[in-house]
């Protein structure tokens, strides 16, 4: 055998076992979680939901949050009875639009799957409510605040997100600074892009009107390192308070960028700063930052059904719970609860979600009006104590 | 001023690859964010934490040199790795150019997915060396301590690369090699030395640069020499690749025009303005600014 046929053999045998290999991976995917498999369930009627959000790529944290709530709901609720065993299936997106429809042909057509926990952020749920509003698969997303999603198809129904819009946050957000900062004035910077701009500017625009006078904005690229001419900007607005919009590592960087320029303004920021990443970023500086969020984040300092899942949490996954964790757990028990009550086919699950009423969970009662959206608009609010998350109110409480 | 130095210290490495190997090493981002592990390690490993507070006085110079050295330790062990499991082979098979262009994207892509998985995807802090106090001020704008140290720190390394290749017969055989390999070889230049060399240097130089990233930013991430290593290569085309000089001229070039931009127009616009003007340059000056190959430097 020539050097070239043996070397072509062996490329062959590479490529075959890497196929191979691949295919057992495929397979194990479908699986998804193992709260169920292979149990030897006896007569229990076998169903599944599906996870659909990062579970690698930059927004892993935040996906891994949500997916390990859903986690915990589904072992919890397959150990409370043997009638009904759910399987999660997990659909990785990356959190992208791009990756998005990929993942779709994975789920969509999988007739054992009845509904979605997710899509996980605003960009890919947009991409993919078109189809799944054809397949009636319904979904409960934990954390997708764009506001507009509810319009992206007409008629719709499929559509559900577990805690309020990103228009409720900034009204929650300018409640806030008119009820704790009252007349003070306000410097904002947003990271330019279709999260952090409109939150900035619908709490501006509130905020501005409710007597918090602005004293100018700017935008910056969440991806450099330092943002100078924004913090020189800041200085020298010499506003109260400045509110920036955007995601959790720059705004750490933010945050200690200020401080260490001797700005003393209180920083405030929104839910896409409720993240680890940013107390690492920020440093000693971010005591007393203000983390504003729509999701009720369990922490230590929670009480009742909240702290059960903080504890039960910490004992499955050895982690505290993060953002979103809470919302997750509540959106597969809903969906948990509706097939159990013998919705077993993707109409009835759809038409059990848009009759839910109410549903007390443990980040808040979920009811949902007609176009999906929360009822309840409750924005809550976190500071920064001993380098963690504290809850510190909430906009019912203000 | 700040960034330009750490981008030309980073962009020395692209120029010095190119020029002897006329190879874009992009897994080069990597070398400089390993050597940012490598440092903060350094720290972790003399118990300096987030929660330490600054150090003064002697043990301050003594700690600043040790995470620079480690940095420089990591990136160009790393360098060498590469040199020797990545490109080395390759070059033994006569491989065309594009599969050591994949090679380096897959070599970049697989490291920074190793470091995610090990270290995760959230940045990591590295503690305060040096107080944010205001030294001086020109036109009335404030020079921070750690400026200038970065500054300082960066010009020297260069300085000692500009001379090490002008002056040394390490320096004769890089440039005879990236003029002219073949005729290098029959001059009894041992070409494989020179090219173990060169990845060493410039990992040495990403490593320092590394070093005192972590000093002036402070944190580090997976992905996080992927901005930087792209601003070092269009830094290093600025200034000419393959030109150790042109490589200085442009990190310092682009990290002013980076702050001029934000300045002038918004921190959004800084990137717009500074590659518009990097496209400006190219059109009239292809080659880059000094646009001269290393082969050709001059002492």
């Amino acid at each position: 055998m020539s050097r070239s046929i043996r070397s072509s053999w062996r490329l062959f045998a590479v490529i075959l076992s890497l196929a191979l290999v691949s295919t057992a991976c495929g397979s194990d995917d479908d699986g998804g979680n193992n709260a169920d498999d292979g149990d030897g369930g006896g007569n229990a009627k076998k169903y599944s939901i599906a996870y659909v959000g990062p579970k690698t790529g930059d927004a892993a944290n935040l996906g891994i949050n949500i997916l390990y709530g859903a986690q915990l709901a589904v072992k919890q609720f397959n150990a409370s009875q043997s009638d009904v065993k759910i399987t999660l299936k997990e659909f990785d997106t990356q959190g992208a639009a791009a990756q998005a429809p990929a993942q779709l042909a994975l789920y969509k057509d999988d007739a054992s799957i009845l509904g979605i926990v997710g899509p996980a952020f605003s960009a890919e749920t947009k991409a993919v409510i078109p189809e799944l509003q054809k397949a009636g698969l319904v979904m409960i997303s934990s954390s997708a605040t764009n506001a507009d999603l509810p319009n992206v198809v007409n008629p719709e129904t499929i559509f559900h997100r577990a805690l309020p819009d990103d228009k409720a946050q900034g009204a929650g957000i300018a409640q806030f600074l008119k009820e704790k900062h009252a007349g003070k004035s306000v410097y904002y910077i947003d990271n330019g892009d279709d999260y952090g701009k409109p939150l900035a500017d619908g709490v501006r625009a509130v905020a501005t009107a409710n007597g918090n006078p602005s004293k100018g904005n700017t935008s910056i690229n969440e991806k450099d390192d330092l943002f100078s001419a924004a913090v020189n900007a800041a200085q020298a607005a010499k506003s109260d308070v400045i509110f920036y919009g955007g995601y959790y590592a720059a705004a750490g960087k933010l945050s200690k960028q200020l401080s260490d320029k001797g700005v003393t303004a209180t920083f405030i920021t929104g839910d896409g700063s409720l993240d680890p990443g940013f107390l690492t970023n920020a440093g000693a500086g971010a005591e007393g930052n203000i983390v504003s969020c729509p999701c009720n984040l369990a922490t230590e300092s929670s009480t009742g059904a909240l702290k059960t899942f903080t504890n039960d949490y910490k004992a499955e996954f050895t982690k505290d719970p993060g953002t979103y964790s809470s919302e997750a757990f509540d959106a597969a028990n809903i969906l948990m609860k509706g097939i159990k009550a013998g919705n077993t086919t993707r109409p009835k699950l759809l038409a059990y979600v848009e009759g839910l009423g109410t549903y007390d969970g443990i980040s808040k009662t979920i009811a949902f009006e007609d176009n999906g959206n929360l009822k309840a608009t409750t924005v809550y609010f976190f500071v920064v104590k001993n380098g963690k998350f504290a809850p510190l109110t909430n906009t019912d409480e203000l | 001023m700040t960034l330009g130095a750490i981008y030309a210290l980073i962009a020395l490495g692209y120029t010095l690859v190119y020029g002897v190997l006329r190879l874009i090493n992009f897994a080069h981002s990597e070398v400089f964010m390993v050597g940012a592990f490598g440092s903060l390690f350094a720290l972790h490993a003399i118990g300096f934490d987030t929660a330490h507070a600054p150090p003064h006085g002697l043990v301050l110079v003594g700690v600043l040199v040790l995470v620079v050295l480690a940095g420089m330790i990591a990136s160009g062990v790393l360098a060498v790795v590469l040199e020797r499991l990545a490109y080395r082979p390759l070059r033994k098979r006569g491989a065309p150019r594009l599969a050591f262009l994949i090679t380096a994207i897959g070599a970049s892509l697989l490291l920074q997915e190793l470091f995610a998985l090990r270290y995760g995807r959230n940045a990591l802090a590295f503690p305060r060396l040096l107080a944010r106090s205001t030294a001086f001020k020109i036109f009335g704008a404030p020079v921070q301590v750690p400026q200038i140290v970065v500054v300082a720190s960066a010009i020297g390394m260069m300085l000692a690369l500009d001379r090490f290749v002008a002056n040394t017969k390490l320096g004769r055989g890089i440039r005879a090699t990236a003029q002219d390999p073949e005729t290098a070889q029959l001059m009894g230049v041992n070409i494989n030395r020179i090219i173990v060399v060169t990845f060493i240097l410039g990992g040495v130089l990403a490593g320092g640069a590394a070093g005192l990233y972590g000093i002036y930013v402070e944190t580090i991430r997976y992905n996080g020499g992927f901005i930087y290593g792209i601003k070092a290569f269009t830094a290093a085309v600025l200034g000419g690749i393959g030109n150790v000089r042109g490589a200085l001229l442009g990190g310092f070039a682009l990290g002013l025009l980076e702050n001029y931009g934000a300045t002038v127009l918004g921190g959004e616009w800084k990137d717009v303005f500074a590659f518009t003007i990097l496209v400006v340059v190219l059109m009239f000056r292809p080659t880059g600014l000094l646009g001269e190959q290393l082969g050709r430097s001059r002492a």
